[in-house]
């Protein structure tokens, strides 16, 4: 144990001085009372003066200069395995959910390093996620790595909210939730939510969010991340884990990267971007003994996709699932834009040719009508040919049937949530690819689950809904 | 070696009170002192003693600001303030205390540097000469970093500096009901001081995940749009975003005005704007009567950035007194983009490197830490809750700029209006498709809910169709038959600034509109005939009425008669016509 003390303060970042030769290691975690509190803070990098430039866990309300610090020679470590589960923690492995300590047997360093090369284990089995859009042209992978983009308010925290009752609730393993600088409000809904359904006796869930300062909001993905390796390495389990949102962890280490020292790169973000992500994204992984599948949301800012944040996080996944505010402006929910998603394993030695060709096809379609577009925006419907017309009548279909009801969206939608199987996804769109659905009205299509849905809409709209 | 401490005085000390010194130096820092004495005509009546960083100030006016402190610690006590102020007269004696003193390096654009105060703290509030105040935002090694808040041409290089050991923070209290203050908590409505009842840091932590429940409660604003797609709960964020010029202070402002009589305190934050806005927005809730629950905070444009940073935290540090109370309390920020702005002013100034649009990197947090302190406490914190409506201003329409964006995705949804609706008579100005709100549908009435329906979807499935048919010729009869129906219940959303719309009545609207009884009504005829329509269910129907006003719920069989008698009301105005 060794003691040093405060000799610069600026935003969240410290630098505290040692006597010579006694500096802490860099990612050493050291602590500090202030006004009553213990707060924690992590060795960054190593400066002039026998120093070390620490980035705070908290607040910087407080601090001043000459305050004593002490490094115990330690990184901050978290609680894993079994005792986690239905459980809520803060950064530094702390429960917040008002209950007992955790005791766990062991406790786990929050850095670690990536499996290695060979233990690594390609996905390739589809699993079904009981969103229409998704399974039928961005299929997930079991153990894959998935990712949700989306700008503001497009509806990524509804999606994953929607996955993890589709899938946590059927899954069966364990799951771990990490929720990165959103809302508070999500996670007290979150969790009386999982309470409510009971999965949360096999959920850890882990908060940072963005009230805290930017070093809890850069480290608690970690923390979440560390939970899950260890049911993986341990265990050999299968673990599910949920990250919302990836992109508030690059957000955080750019607010602290110039307090830092480090000359700002592009946009303003930190020169470290790539590495920083990567060595994150590189531990996410199924290996040889257990899988993680893992599914980010990543919040794009400014409705920029080429921004570097989520840029950078594009080549890390198997599946992207863009969600895009032209749709949500139709009112089709989930607004995943078509044309933007890809999934690796959409090949037809994975997904079956049937499969294959119907989300091909669709996919062209939307396409063609895309471009004949801005025909109809200069000349109208009237202008085009036959044939053409038809596109576009099938085209708008499937762009309404893409959208479905969502169960955690039944309170603001009032309409319940459904799960569609694959089997009945590819149905529906059969039937408007080959025709058999021509004669039903556009209407009938939106905001229903599968083709059954869509005729008895079809009825009671005839019928005028009365 | 011995440290050496400086007296300064009219006269040397005598050796024996040169001894006196010593000792109390010695019994003060547990070390040997050598005394240098150095005239000075500063002190009269007294000397002042320096210790390193530390000032022992033991002239008249130094003993005269000890009892001042001494008094106003008094004041800031709850309670009859006249004996509170006898006995704290009668226990004051002055002491040797030591102070920390600093001196003034540079000091321009809002922000000085200040030397000395070794034990200053992040985000204390120093005290400079004439009375001006200041935050410390960095402590360098040899220096202090800290935002002036008030006229810096009173600063001057050398003058002295001191410590307060309080951080930044507001004055709160039930007096500030009713008043205008400025971003520090002093009053400037020119009514007098403001008696308060306890002092709150502007920075503190937001009630954490466990400390929250669901929002569930309704907070209704009176206007149709909002109310019934767009709902707005106790606790929530809602952002109000959209051009300059396209009423989003006049919804805040109704929102404000329609808490009326409905005890919920609102604070009005005026961040850059114009001061004559601020006082006719003042003379508007004055003239309605709901001043008396109001607040309002101002940083206007002519204020340092500094200040107008501040204020929205001193709004919310004011707003958490009474949530924490159990009170609800309705909090709008008129707006945050001028608040980025002087951020990104200050933060330039005091040498942070600059981001997307040259704001600095932790601009988001900037806003998150501020909204996150909005929320509906749980039972165990008392049940209050915090209702936040910020405001922002976007340019050309675009609501994918960074602020926009950034805010939107802190907020529970946004309300989204639009210049072009605007002008085309379309107020409020709402734009369907893109405005949301995450959690109200949990917080509505349930004859709220049950009333509105699938309103919001087919309004936006119905702006969908207008763009792509709006060069068709041939529509089909379904498609025309939306469209008319789309078109009718967009006039019916219209809503005259400042007439909130009792809650029976916008049921009564919506169960009428979705049952598509206005269908075949000219357009122009639809504000009329909505009129009389609801005055003829008012009378039809009281006790449902009054059913929905006093407990907001609506059974389907009361549904059901509504929309019978609505039917009815509509066949008798054809048969009139027509006889």
């Amino acid at each position: 144990m060794t003691k040093g003390v405060i000799v610069r303060v600026e935003g969240s970042v410290v630098d505290v001085a040692f006597e010579q030769g006694k500096l802490p290691r860099i990612r050493e975690a050291l602590t500090v009372r202030a006004g009553g509190r213990q707060l924690v803070m992590e060795a960054a990098r190593h400066v002039e003066g026998n120093a070390v430039r620490c980035i705070m866990l908290g607040g910087s309300e407080g601090l001043a200069r000459g305050m004593e610090v002490i490094a115990e020679g330690r990184t901050i470590e978290v609680p894993v395995g079994e005792g986690t589960l239905g459980r809520m923690f803060n950064v530094l492995g702390e429960p917040i959910d008002g209950g007992e300590p955790v005791e766990t047997e062991e406790r786990w360093s929050i850095h670690r390093s990536a499996p290695s090369f060979e233990e690594q284990s390609p996905a390739v089995e589809l699993f079904e996620t009981g969103i229409k859009v998704v399974d039928l042209l961005e299929p997930y992978a079991k153990g894959g790595k998935i990712g949700l983009f989306g700008g503001a308010g497009v509806g990524k925290t509804v999606l994953i909210q929607e996955l993890i009752h589709n899938i946590a609730t059927e899954h069966g393993g364990y799951s771990i939730f990490t929720g990165v600088g959103e809302r508070s409000r999500e996670g007290n809904d979150l969790w009386l939510e999982m309470k409510e359904s009971g999965v949360l006796n096999k959920t850890a869930l882990v908060f940072g969010q963005m009230n805290e300062a930017p070093g809890v909001r850069m480290r608690t993905a970690l923390t979440g991340l560390t939970m899950a390796e260890y049911f993986r390495d341990r265990e050999n389990k299968d673990v599910l884990l949920f990250i919302d949102n990836i992109f508030r962890f690059v957000q955080a280490g750019s607010e602290v990267s110039t307090l830092l020292g480090r000359m700002p790169s592009a946009v303003g973000y930190q020169p470290t971007l790539a590495q920083e992500m990567g060595s994150l994204q590189e531990r996410i992984t199924s290996t040889r003994s257990g899988s993680v599948t893992s599914v980010q949301a990543v919040y794009v800012p400014a409705d920029d996709l080429t921004d570097p944040a989520p840029a950078t996080t594009f080549s890390h996944l198997d599946a992207t699932t863009v969600l895009s505010r032209r749709i949500a402006e139709q009112g089709i929910y989930p607004a995943v834009d078509p044309l933007e998603s890809t999934s690796r394993i959409l090949e037809e030695d994975v997904v079956g040719k049937e499969h294959y060709t119907i989300a091909r096809r669709v996919q062209e379609t939307l396409q063609k009508y895309k471009e004949l577009q801005d025909i109809i925006a200069i000349l109208g419907m009237e202008e085009l040919s036959e044939e053409d017309r038809l596109t576009v009548a099938r085209a708008r279909k499937m762009q309404r049937f893409l959208s479905q009801p969502m169960h955690v969206a039944e309170k603001f939608t009032g309409i319940p949530g459904v799960y569609v199987p694959l089997k009945e996804t590819l149905k529906g769109f059969a039937a408007i690819l080959n025709g058999e659905a021509d004669g039903l009205p556009e209407a009938a299509f939106f905001n229903v689950g599968t083709l059954d849905d869509v005729y008895k809409k079809a009825e009671k709209l005839r019928t005028g809904g009365k | 070696m011995s440290r050496t401490a400086y007296l300064y005085a009219a006269l040397p000390p005598t050796k024996e009170q040169e001894e006196r010194f010593l000792a109390f130096l010695k019994e003060r820092y547990h070390e040997e002192f050598t005394l240098e004495y150095r005239e000075s005509k500063a002190y009269p009546g007294g000397f002042r003693l320096e210790v390193g960083a530390e000032v022992f100030d033991w002239s008249l006016s130094g003993r005269f600001r000890q009892l001042k402190d001494a008094l106003m610690q008094a004041i800031g006590e709850s309670g009859d303030i006249i004996p509170l102020l006898r006995t704290r007269l009668d226990e004051w004696t002055p002491k040797a205390i030591a102070e920390e003193i600093g001196t003034v390096i540079s000091v321009g654009d809002g922000i000085a540097e200040v030397s000395g105060l070794e034990h200053a703290e992040y985000g204390e509030i120093l005290l400079f000469s004439a009375g001006i105040r200041g935050m410390v935002l960095n402590l360098k090694r040899e220096s202090v970093g800290c935002i002036l808040f008030g006229d810096e041409s009173a600063v001057s290089e050398g003058s002295a500096v001191r410590r307060t050991k309080r951080r930044a923070g507001m004055p709160v209290g039930e007096r500030f009901l009713g008043r205008v203050v400025g971003a520090l908590g002093d009053p400037v409505d020119g009514m007098g001081e403001i008696m308060a009842e306890g002092y709150r840091p502007v920075e503190a932590p937001a009630p954490g995940i466990i400390d929250r429940q669901p929002v569930n409660k309704p907070l209704e604003t009176g206007i149709l749009a909002i109310d019934s797609m767009f709902p707005i709960g106790r606790g929530q964020r809602e952002l109000i975003i959209g051009d300059r010029g396209t009423g989003k202070t006049a919804i805040a402002l109704d929102a404000i005005l329609n808490q009326k009589d409905k005890n919920v305190v609102c604070i009005y934050v005026a961040i850059g704007q114009k001061a004559s806005s601020v006082a006719r927005l003042v003379e508007t809730l004055r003239s309605h009567g709901a001043l008396d629950h109001t607040v309002v905070v101002n940083a206007s444009a002519g204020e340092s950035a500094s200040l107008q940073y501040i204020a929205p935290y001193a709004g919310c540090a004011l707003g958490e007194y009474f949530m924490e109370r159990g009170r609800d309390v309705l909090i709008v920020y008129d707006d945050l983009s001028k608040h980025a702005v002087a951020y990104r002013a200050l933060s330039l100034l005091l040498g942070r490197s600059p981001g997307r649009e040259a704001y600095p990197g932790d601009v988001f947090y900037l806003h998150s830490r501020l909204l996150e302190r909005a929320a509906h406490l749980s039972e165990a914190r008392g049940g209050g809750s915090m209702t936040a409506l910020p405001i922002v201003e976007t340019q050309g329409g675009d609501v994918s700029a960074y602020i926009p964006t950034n805010i939107i995705s802190i907020t529970d949804g946004q309300i989204f209006l639009e210049s072009s609706l605007f002008f085309a008579g379309q107020r409020p100005a709402v734009n369907v498709g893109l405005s949301v709100s995450r959690v109200g549908g949990d917080a509505q009435t349930e004859a709220m809910k049950r009333a509105s329906g699938t309103l919001r979807l087919d309004l936006a499935q119905y702006r969908e169709i207008e763009v792509f048919t709006q060069f068709s010729s041939d529509l089909d009869e379904a498609t025309r038959l939306q469209l008319r129906y789309g078109h009718g219940l967009m006039l019916l959303l219209r809503q005259k600034q400042g007439c909130p719309i009792p809650r029976h009545r916008q049921v009564f609207t919506l169960i009428a509109a979705l049952r598509r009884v206005m269908q075949d009504v000219e357009p122009d005829e639809i504000p009329a005939f909505t009129e009389e329509l609801l005055t003829y269910l008012e009378h039809a129907a009281p006790e449902i009425a009054e059913h929905i006003r006093q407990e907001g719920k609506l059974s389907p069989e009361d549904k059901a008669r509504i929309e019978a008698l609505s039917d009815q009301f509509l066949s008798d105005r054809k048969a009139r016509r027509e006889g």
